[in-house]
């Protein structure tokens, strides 16, 4: 097992070693394909997939349904981490009120996000508002939680050594409480922006007329695997360049350059 | 920062004057109870002050009668027997995959250079994102939604082992070498003991990620379940059944978790001594 | 109390309990104290006995669960700037570089910044900590962060200076040096010290008085005068040969040696801890 003789990493066969599940999946399905010829509907070839790809993005459907998405997105996680960070800060600097809402946050927490949907529909009609709520609502718990454990997890004597240079109040939840939460916050936000892709996806599915769920739903009535396909290659690409490119570096320059450990996520 | 004062006899170990058991579980009660009743009200002066009508918002009562009513003939039983039996199913599922590619993936570096980049792409690609693709495969079937909640379920399963593999010193099985053990022996051992607080977390947090998948399949699917309740009742405007499946879903997705997972993940993480906050 | 009392911390009647899941737990026994202005006073004490529950009480995180605490002629009802506070634990921000951390009280005192940045240089040359003025706490040894704590507390320059075992995580060279640093520091700009250590040398070597205290729920069982620092500062080699010192730590060493010891036990047992807890 991990007592295992050291690896050499300067091989050929290592580098290449990450392609292997890919060049495989590709393989096997182009194989399965060429030998049962199943119906184009139903299982279109891999070449087919990125012809599609090409179709969407060159009449603008793409970039329209991502449009709309991505707006919905960024909207909906910045009130979601608005609402969750200053009422988290309310909830975790307030023993009471903490005790207090604590019932309430276990139960709604358990429900969030898609649950609401049917509701909803009702409510707000289908569409962006209807989507912008689901988002918030997964968003905003995963915020709010860590932001109260952030904060309650700051030491006190961090706390108590500003109070004795004078520190005030506001002084020290912005100097000492704000940046000491602040790994449990971002590993929130990001969190919530990972699952708050996934509440829109599912959303959109049903809850709009357009975005990237939108578009893939409706290729399931047309029997269109190879849009579906080529959809669901594009929001996982976005999903992780978001968190790559908007999350890690904001991390990297905060926490990381504190010498602040990362509390570990679920994946 | 404030300690409290306590008044108590000066001795040290003095007998702390505590409620008796009685009294502080209805306290417990009380306080737990005490914000749902403040959220009914509410929802009562809500719905009383904008006089919605029923399409827009039923009372309360209301809904605990169509609560009542669905309890007695059994349809909330039938309809989240279904959802239980999928997420039971799926959690099994994922255990008998997850956890072995898991282990080979913490504990082989070829295999892990070789599966990293596309578990990590896949992950990227959440369970529901493959719903339309699954439904043209498999039609409207529980099938459809048990490959989707599988595939939610069985990723933080195969990490999360990874982790708890990873996180075990070497030095444990080296020792446990020199005594002569085989392989089987650390296994058993080292590797499964030490990881399996961690294999917990996974199964914990894929149960609540598998749960939400679940719920969303459902009401599409439309084959029975909680998710098909809630949305079924959409179709007919019925807020009180709506609102009652989303009790059901919240209730017994914090009986589940709090009463039967977490009390095993504690016992585990308490018993090898891992500190989680 | 009259402002004019010599006394700058007085104790009195001080005794605490914390509230747990179990009930009260007695940290201290009954505690009187006074310490008049400039005096340097140290702590010692068997682990657990209430030291840190006394210092922080003072500082006035702890509210005493008996009697008061009186600083400068006012009762203390919560902590100020006149009482900075090293902490046992370390309390640097780990998100301020060194030179931001100890100019933190002047930054929140409002200090302008050409002040500041004077005050925060002869600390940090003080304290041996040139070149590493923009590092962050965690790229620094666990001693270089401890003198940036001490460092931050100097630099805000409070009339009484609370400090919990501040030393004990600093390398021996670096501690001899900042001990005759402090010795003569305190000295010279007159500050009142209250000072907890587990090293009966330090004790000794700092103070114009050692305090002794008896092992859980703590009370001060003895107080031991130091003669008088001649012309401010002391240093170890003349510490170390002068036998009227090495009779002290000696006489020191002896008081919490039988704190240490249960009348059963021998010695070199370590005591009971079933015992010691009830
Ligand atoms: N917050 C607290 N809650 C409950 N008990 C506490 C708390 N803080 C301290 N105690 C208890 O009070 C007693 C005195 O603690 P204190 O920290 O004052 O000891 P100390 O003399 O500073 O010990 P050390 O030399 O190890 O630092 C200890 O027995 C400790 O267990
Ligand atoms: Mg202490």
């Amino acid at each position: 097992m991990s007592d295992a003789k050291p690896v050499r990493t300067d091989t050929l066969t290592w580098k290449l070693l990450p392609a292997l599940p890919f060049v495989a999946l590709i393989a096997g399905w182009s194989i399965y394909w060429l030998i049962a010829r199943p119906p184009v509907g139903t299982l279109p070839p891999a070449w087919a997939v990125t012809e599609a790809l090409w179709q969407l993005a060159a009449d603008g459907e793409l970039l329209q349904n991502t449009l709309a998405s991505l707006g919905r997105l960024l909207l909906g996680t910045t009130v979601g981490v608005v609402t969750g960070v200053v009422g988290g800060f309310l909830v975790g600097l307030n023993r009471r009120a903490a005790d207090f809402l604590n019932p309430l946050v276990v139960f709604f927490n358990a429900i969030s996000g898609i649950v609401w949907l049917p509701l909803m529909i009702g409510w707000l009609g289908i569409g962006t508002a209807l989507v912008v709520f689901l988002i918030w609502n997964t968003v905003f718990f995963l915020v709010f939680q860590n932001t109260v454990l952030g904060v309650r997890l700051v030491p006190p004597v961090l706390e108590q050594s500003v109070e004795t240079l004078g520190g005030s109040r506001l002084h020290i939840i912005l100097n000492v409480t704000l940046p000491g939460a602040l790994p449990y916050i971002l590993s929130g936000i990001r969190s919530g922006l990972g699952f708050g892709w996934r509440a829109l996806i599912a959303a959109e599915l049903v809850g709009a007329t357009v975005g990237l769920g939108q578009m893939i739903f409706r290729a399931a009535e047309f029997h269109r695997a190879d849009i579906i396909i080529a959809g669901c290659l594009v929001i996982g690409l976005l999903g992780v360049l978001m968190d790559r490119y908007l999350l890690a570096p904001i991390e990297k320059h905060t926490i990381e350059r504190w010498g602040l450990v990362t509390p570990s996520r679920g994946i | 920062m404030t300690m409290t004062a306590v008044s108590a006899p000066a001795a040290a170990g003095a007998p702390p004057r505590r409620p008796s058991p009685l009294a502080s579980g209805l306290l417990g009660a009380g306080k737990f109870l005490a914000p749902f009743a403040a959220v009914v009200a509410l929802w009562w002066a809500i719905k009383a002050g904008f006089d919605l009508p029923d399409r827009i918002l039923v009372s309360p009562y209301q809904v605990l009668v169509t609560f009542w009513n669905l309890l007695s003939r059994g349809v909330l039983a039938d309809y989240a027997a279904t959802s239980l039996y999928q997420i039971g199913v799926a959690v099994v599922v994922s255990a008998v995959v997850g956890i072995p590619l898991g282990f080979a993936i913490g504990s082989n570096a070829y295999v892990a250079r070789a599966l990293g980049l596309f578990l990590r792409f896949f992950q990227g690609v959440s369970g529901i994102s493959w719903l339309p693709l699954a439904i043209i495969w498999f039609g409207f079937t529980d099938t459809t939604v048990q490959v989707i909640v599988v595939y939610t379920l069985v990723v933080p399963v195969i990490f999360n082992t990874m982790l708890g593999v990873r996180a075990i010193p070497p030095s444990y099985a080296l020792a446990l070498r020199s005594l002569g053990a085989g392989t089987f022996r650390v296994v058993k051992d080292v590797y499964l003991p030490g990881a399996l607080p961690s294999i917990v977390v996974g199964l914990r947090l894929g149960m609540g990620y598998g749960w939400r998948a679940l719920i969303a399949a459902e009401m599409l699917i439309r084959q029975g379940g909680l998710g098909d309740l809630i949305f079924g009742a959409r179709t007919f405007g019925q807020i009180d059944r709506i609102i009652c499946g989303m009790i059901a879903i919240g209730v017994l997705y914090v009986v589940v978790d709090r009463l039967i997972v977490q009390p095993i993940e504690n016992l585990t993480v308490a018993r090898w001594g891992v500190l989680r906050k | 109390m009259d402002a004019t009392s010599p006394d700058k911390i007085i104790v009195e009647g001080f005794q605490h309990f914390f509230e747990t899941a179990d009930g009260p737990v007695q940290a201290t026994g009954l505690i009187d104290l006074k310490i008049p202005a400039a005096e340097f006073v140290t702590l010692v004490g068997p682990s657990g006995c209430g030291k840190t529950t006394l210092l922080k009480a003072i500082a006035g995180f702890i509210t005493p669960t008996r009697g008061r605490i009186v600083c400068d002629g006012k009762t203390v009802t919560g902590p100020g700037r006149d009482r900075g506070v090293v902490f046992q634990e370390l309390a640097i921000l780990p998100w301020r570089t060194v030179r931001r951390n100890i100019g933190h009280g002047l930054e929140i005192a409002g200090v302008p910044k050409a002040e500041r940045e004077r005050t925060v240089a002869r600390l940090v040359a003080l304290t041996g900590l040139k070149g590493f003025e923009d590092r962050y706490p965690h790229e620094l040894s666990g001693g270089m962060r401890q003198r940036v704590a001490v460092a931050r507390t100097w630099a805000a320059d409070p009339d009484i200076i609370l400090m919990d075992e501040p030393f004990a995580a600093v390398d021996a060279m670096t501690r001899l040096t900042l001990q005759e640093e402090l010795a003569s520091l305190t000295f010279s700009t007159r500050k009142t010290v209250f000072f907890i250590t587990h090293s009966v040398d330090e004790a000794v070597f700092l103070a114009d008085r050692v305090l002794v205290m008896s092992k859980r729920p703590g009370r001060i069982k003895a107080s031991i005068e130091v003669p008088r620092r001649k012309a401010g500062g002391r240093d170890w080699e003349s510490f170390t040969t002068d036998p009227e010192m090495q009779a002290i730590c000696e006489q020191v060493l002896r008081l919490v040696r039988d704190e240490r010891m249960d009348g059963a036990a021998r010695p070199g047992e370590t005591p009971d801890p079933l015992k010691e807890a009830s």
